[in-house]
């Protein structure tokens, strides 16, 4: 360990290995350590169904739930939009080529107690019954107006300016009800709240349009999930880092962030230190760095069966927009099963998830609970929402936030690209990696 | 001639660092042996296709290096995923190289269940040198993991010698696999006969 590096990044989690990985692409002596047996971090997947039992102290699971080792359980649900950043760096990076997706099969929107499915084309959305006859209408001038709106042609604008008109300004020129923007806002553009309604329309505007690209290459819904589980991710960019020359350690404590005049200088574990320019870390290496600004609760359900009024979908997402009951931030579900491999034969794990904004977080997910039908085995799990307080442009230490509670990972991506941006000054170039790789089928 | 797309079978190597994995990996690659340990040589490099033709039938093997993630830490569990052959690689002059893989076995079979697995000596040109490791002890391992392990040969990634032999053999257990996993044709009651097409003259090859 007694070395130089450029970089020493701390964490396995998703959101390192892919700082790892473009720092080691970029020609950056890297080390990257985690302090746990395991890659992954808060980002991997627990296998065998054993260690999830025993990470959350319950009794071992009974021979019903079959093999342990058929099981990768997933910490933080997520999908990944089809037409997304992650997906763009999977493929500029050629990590493609170390997994495997299924398209999840249908997305769902919560509406006065029921669960609507969020139609894909105009026969679903002909019949949907998310909305009245008229209402169908003016949404489909909406969505047409948004498709065909180019941002650097104002003559698609037809006169209503993007740029300088907010979305509440654009919902009056179609006259969207109150529900039908609700369904926008957080069933298409993926808002957790409403504070979007008061920013500029383009911003919404680009998010509806990542959503029907993303639903546009593959039909059933717009998103994607890995077979073995998310784990798989950050082991991916992990290996694109070993591949380029980066160092990896496990299993190691670090017992001190060496810093010298404000900058930092190097990692020590026990009485060994590397010597470092850069540490990229997440927040749970810096405690003194970072500040908490919220709750996310998790809830992890194993099942026998498919969510009622799914069509038996062996893949879901469910979204309750926050009005829908009385929250200020929404909940999400999410379903994936035996068909991605993460769980034994005719099993399913769903996930409940939102943001804490009482103290009584369980009763918050109880919506999103009463959607599941009988629930085998429950895990709750509430993780502290942080946030660097220090930028690292002089301290050198690069933090990521904690991951949020969106079921996808755009704002993971626009947090990696931000981070590399700072440290490096420069933007990440998705064309050096490609070609080096002598990769034929791309 | 290969224009027809034949489906890769991934192929993994496993085992202690520097047993030489990376050295197979550079003699599959392209033939050649880098005496120094230098690492770095291979950077950029992930796997490697080569198309093996076992009497009619053409098949890909898909090599895959560790990248060095063994060397301190431990190899990612994806690395395993979807391999159909895994190559247990231990140093003929080494006796710790050989006791470790009892544990890279326990990997291969948890995270790449279905992989048909080869046991692979290597650094035979030190064999007289610094004998460790002998035929019988060979042997008996193979014995001990209730007939798991599907083949055993000795290479030297130095000389080069027992390289090509040991992935023609690969590439014949795995065509035999697919053919009785398919039941696509009825079974050659003939030997298969392995020929190796060589690709050095394909532009699309790295290096
Ligand atoms: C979530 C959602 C809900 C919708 N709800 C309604 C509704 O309630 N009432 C209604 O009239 N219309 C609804 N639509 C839109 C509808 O499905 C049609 O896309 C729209 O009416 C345009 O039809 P078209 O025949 O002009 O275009 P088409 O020729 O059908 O399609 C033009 C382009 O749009 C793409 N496309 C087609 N359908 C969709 C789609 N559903 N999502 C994304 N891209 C698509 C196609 O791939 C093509 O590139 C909804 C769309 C979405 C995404
Ligand atoms: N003499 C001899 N040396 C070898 C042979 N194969 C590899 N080496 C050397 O052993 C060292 C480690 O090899 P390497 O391929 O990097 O091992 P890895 O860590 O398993 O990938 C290097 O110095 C190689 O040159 C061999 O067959 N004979
Ligand atoms: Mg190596």
């Amino acid at each position: 360990m007694n070395e130089e590096y450029d970089a020493i990044v701390l964490g396995t989690g998703l959101k390192e290995c892919i700082l790892s990985g473009m720092l080691s692409v970029s020609g950056k002596r890297v080390l990257h350590i985690d302090r746990n047996k395991y890659y992954g971090g808060e980002s991997a997947s627990i296998t065998p169904l054993e260690d999830l039992f025993g990470k959350f102290k319950a009794p071992s699971p009974d021979e019903s739930y079959g093999r342990g080792r058929d099981w990768n359980v997933d910490l933080i649900p997520k999908f990944l939009m089809a037409n997304g950043l992650l997906v763009k760096l999977l493929i500029h990076t050629g990590v493609t080529r170390y997994l495997e997706f299924k398209s999840v099969e249908g997305s769902y929107v919560y509406k006065s107690g029921k669960i609507s499915k969020v139609p894909i084309d105009q026969q679903e959305a002909l019949s949907s019954d998310l909305m009245g006859l008229f209402e169908k209408r003016r949404f489909r001038s909406f969505l047409m107006w948004v498709q065909n709106m180019q941002e650097d042609d104002p003559k698609t604008w037809d006169g209503f300016d993007p740029f300088n008109n907010n979305m509440s300004a654009l919902y009056n020129k179609f006259s969207l009800d109150k529900n039908t923007q609700d369904f926008t806002g957080h069933a298409l553009a993926l808002y957790r709240d409403d504070d979007y309604i008061s920013q500029i329309a383009i911003l919404t505007i680009r998010r509806i349009k990542l959503y029907s690209d993303s639903l546009a290459r593959y039909g059933k819904s717009p998103y994607l999930y890995p077979m073995y589980g998310l784990g798989e991710l950050p082991q991916g960019f992990a290996r694109l880092s070993a591949i380029y020359g980066g160092t990896y350690m496990l299993d190691k404590p670090i017992d001190e962030i060496v810093i010298k005049d404000g900058k930092v200088v190097g990692v020590r574990s026990g009485d060994e230190t590397a010597q470092c320019k850069q540490v990229f870390c997440d927040p749970t290496y810096v405690p003194d760095r970072v500040k908490k600004v919220g709750q996310v609760i998790r809830c992890i359900c194993l099942m026998d069966h498919p969510i009622p009024s799914t069509s038996d979908a062996l893949s879901t997402q469910i979204i309750i927009p926050q009005k829908q009951v009385g929250r200020n931030s929404d909940i999400y579900v999410s379903l994936v099963s035996h068909t991605h491999q993460v769980a034994a034969k005719g099993w399913f794990i769903a996930m409940v998830s939102t943001t804490v904004e009482t103290k009584n977080p369980e009763v918050e997910i109880k919506p999103g609970l009463d959607l599941l039908g009988p629930i085998k085995q429950k895990f709750i799990s509430i993780s502290d929402y942080m946030v660097p307080v220090d930028d690292g442009l002089n301290s050198q230490i690069f933090i990521s936030t904690s991951y949020d509670a969106t079921t996808h990972f755009e704002t993971t991506c626009l947090d990696v690209l931000d981070i590399f941006k700072r440290a490096t000054g420069e933007e990440f170039d998705f064309n050096k990696v490609k070609h080096e790789l002598g990769d034929e089928d791309q | 001639m290969a224009t027809v797309k034949v489906t890769e079978q991934k192929v993994i190597l496993c085992g202690e660092y520097g047993v030489g994995k990376t050295s197979i990996f550079r003699r599959f690659a392209n033939n050649t042996f880098v005496a120094s340990s230098d690492r770095k040589s291979t950077l950029g490099l992930d796997n490697i296709d080569k198309e093996y033709v076992v009497e009619d039938r053409r098949i890909r093997l898909q090599l895959w290096d560790t990248g060095g993630m063994e060397r301190v830490a431990s190899v990612t569990s994806s690395y395993y995923k979807f391999a159909e052959a895994a190559i247990l690689v231990f140093a003929l002059d080494n006796s710790t190289s050989f006791h470790l893989l009892s544990q890279h076995l326990l990997d291969i079979v948890t995270y790449a269940e279905n992989a048909k697995i080869f046991l692979c000596g290597n650094k035979s040109d030190l064999e007289s040198v610094a004998p460790q490791v002998t035929d019988v002890e060979m042997e008996q391992f193979c014995e001990q993991c209730h007939n798991l392990i599907s083949g055993i040969y000795k290479t030297s990634c130095k000389t080069g010698e027992g390289i090509n032999e040991m992935f023609e053999d690969i590439a014949q257990h795995l065509v035999e696999a697919n053919r009785s996993r398919m039941e696509l044709h009825e079974m050659d009651k003939d030997r298969f006969k392995i020929s190796y097409i060589d690709e050095a003259a394909d532009p699309s090859c790295l290096c």
